[in-house]
């Protein structure tokens, strides 16, 4: 930080620290911190070819919701189907497309193919997701991904459901991505759970959150391998949530009541009057 | 100006330190008044001297320096430092020890100051700041920050004065547990008050301030409890429910239907 003024960083460092903030948007107020931002830089060019690529990160990492063409399911921009230049796959709906961040469109549909022999066990997973996702969230999409490594099977269910309400100066967004790898007669599981809750009618206050799990299960078949990852979603999904309950209430209860009181233990406010003649005569007296 | 006010206000609060400095690199010509005007976390440094602790913020900073209210000196030392006036500086040391009451009555412990800067025109302003950490008992870190500022506009005959008081809490609350993984609540809500008051030696500036300061903590103080642990759990809890929600909906629905079941059978009593 320069106290002293105009002292100039480099374009580099100024890229460096507008796809910061863009990628430090709260959910749903990606355009807003991106306008912000443009105007701060005041410089079209450099935002374009230095920071083009936190556009497609941003979305990635919120794993945002698209609608498609010829699914009635969204599908969600992640790591995971990302092909490179701009292109996804929906794996539901055998697709692949392009996909502008900054519009938010989607163009240039291609047929896509799964993976041989991956693709029983990603879409028994899918199916019991949309089940579990209707059953817990109520504006909630999900997209199974599966793919091949090292001879092993890896699935990765994500899960996001957001509220936005920039009227009533709030929005809220919880994500899951749960990983999961097939070793013949078990299945590792790495689950991450995200929310972000944020606050700004004349402040701004935010919940950040963030928990992993890990848990190993046997396999036996498809069938049976995504109902018992189903019930590990909701189980933890469900225990993460309560716990998160039981901290408001304690943080409620007992840290904040213990910053500040609601009244002194006179149980009324301050006469100001004696206070401040208290306050003189102690000033007054040598210590 | 706006758009890095607009920005400071949607980057997670957490970050507020290093997201203003990166602002104050990106854009330089906004450094003073991005500092003036954009509430940090205080911090806390020691008057050697007295042996007292104070609070730094941008109120009492010249240059690198910041001046303890207790001895009235710079840290580290300047010879120009800007000071109150002498009628202020005393005004200053008898806020200072009324809010440290104030803060001892209703925080229980922490740290105050309180600054004082001559205006232009017939008056002066303060910043009154205090900070309060917990004690971290049951896995939970918390955080308190007051920061009010009060503009006071004496009138010419010195009878009134009109206060203008701006106040910004922040609340940190984190904590890490095996259930809940890492919970970070944190942030700030500002809210303003302006108000006239007669000023005699029967009621000074100190205790109007007081008064405005005391009112506008509690007020906020309620705002903060149903913000932080009210409405952003509903959220979450809107986001997901932890019944399935067709159980959820039919307990809904059994809800409204006893519900005007119980309206239709006041309103038969009422009409015997």
């Amino acid at each position: 930080m320069t106290l002293d003024g105009e002292e100039t960083i480099s374009d580099q460092e100024k890229v460096r620290i507008v796809s910061n903030f863009i990628l430090h948007s709260p959910p749903g107020e990606f355009n807003e911190v991106f306008n912000d931002a443009r105007i701060l830089l005041n410089n079209d060019t450099l935002l374009k070819e230095g920071a083009l690529g936190v556009f497609g990160q941003y979305c990635k990492d919120q794993l945002t919701p698209v609608k498609i063409k010829n699914s009635e399911y969204p599908v969600l921009i992640t790591e995971h189907n990302d092909l490179g230049s701009n292109r996804f796959y929906d794996a539901r709906s055998k697709q692949s497309f392009k996909y502008d961040p900054l519009r938010r469109e989607t163009s240039n549909y291609d047929s896509w193919e799964a993976e041989p022999g991956t693709e029983k066990w990603r879409s028994a997973l899918e199916s019991e997701l949309d089940a579990y996702i209707a059953k817990h969230f109520e504006s909630g999409s999900g997209s199974v991904f599966s793919k091949r490594e090292d001879g092993k099977v890896n699935l990765v269910a994500c899960i996001e459901a957001h509220l936005f309400q920039p009227k009533n100066c709030w929005n809220g967004c919880w994500r899951s991505q749960w990983f999961v790898t097939i070793d013949s007669d078990n299945a590792d599981v790495k689950g991450v759970l995200k929310i972000q809750v944020h606050y700004y009618e004349d402040g701004n206050v935010q919940l950040v959150s963030l928990k992993d799990i890990n848990q190993t299960l046997p396999v036996v078949d498809e069938e049976q391998l995504s109902k018992a990852l189903i019930k590990i979603f909701e189980d933890s999904e469900t225990e993460y949530q309560q716990a998160i309950s039981e901290n408001y209430h304690t943080m409620s209860d007992t840290t904040f009541k213990a910053l500040r009181r609601q009244l002194p233990v006179t149980r009324s406010k301050i006469d100001w009057n004696k206070m401040v003649s208290y306050s003189i005569a102690k000033e007054l007296k040598p210590q | 100006m706006d758009c890095a006010l607009d920005l400071m206000r949607r980057l997670p609060p957490q970050e507020i330190e290093k997201n203003l400095s990166d602002l104050i690199d990106l854009v330089p010509s906004l450094c003073e008044e991005l500092l003036s005007s954009v509430d940090q976390p205080l911090k806390i440094a020691i008057d050697k001297g007295v042996g007292k602790d104070y609070l730094l913020c941008d109120y009492n900073r010249d240059g690198d320096s910041y001046r303890s209210p207790w001895s009235n000196t710079y840290d580290p030392p300047l010879e120009d430092g800007s000071m109150p006036s002498e009628r202020l500086r005393k005004l200053e040391v008898e806020a200072n020890a009324a809010f440290d009451q104030y803060r001892e009555m209703y925080f229980e412990g922490g740290v105050s100051s309180v600054y004082l800067w001559d205006l232009d025109m017939t008056g002066f302003a303060g910043a009154i700041l205090i900070k309060k950490a917990g004690d971290g008992s049951k896995k939970i870190k918390g955080c308190w920050d007051s920061i009010h500022v009060v503009e006071v506009q004496e009138k010419t005959t010195g009878r009134n004065a009109h206060y203008k008081l701006t106040s910004t809490v922040m609340l940190w609350l984190q904590t890490n547990k095996t259930g809940s993984g890492t919970m970070n609540l944190g942030g700030s809500l500002t809210r303003q008050m302006e108000q006239d008051a007669p000023v005699s030696e029967a009621s000074p500036h100190i205790a109007n301030i007081g008064r405005m300061v005391e009112d506008m903590e509690n007020k906020i103080r309620n705002i903060l409890n149903d913000i932080y642990f009210g409405k952003t759990k509903d959220i979450v809890n809107g986001l997901r429910s932890t019944q399935a929600l067709s159980e959820q909906k039919a307990q809904a629905a059994l809800r409204q239907d006893l519900a005007v079941a119980l309206q239709k059978r006041q309103a038969k009593t009422a009409e015997n």
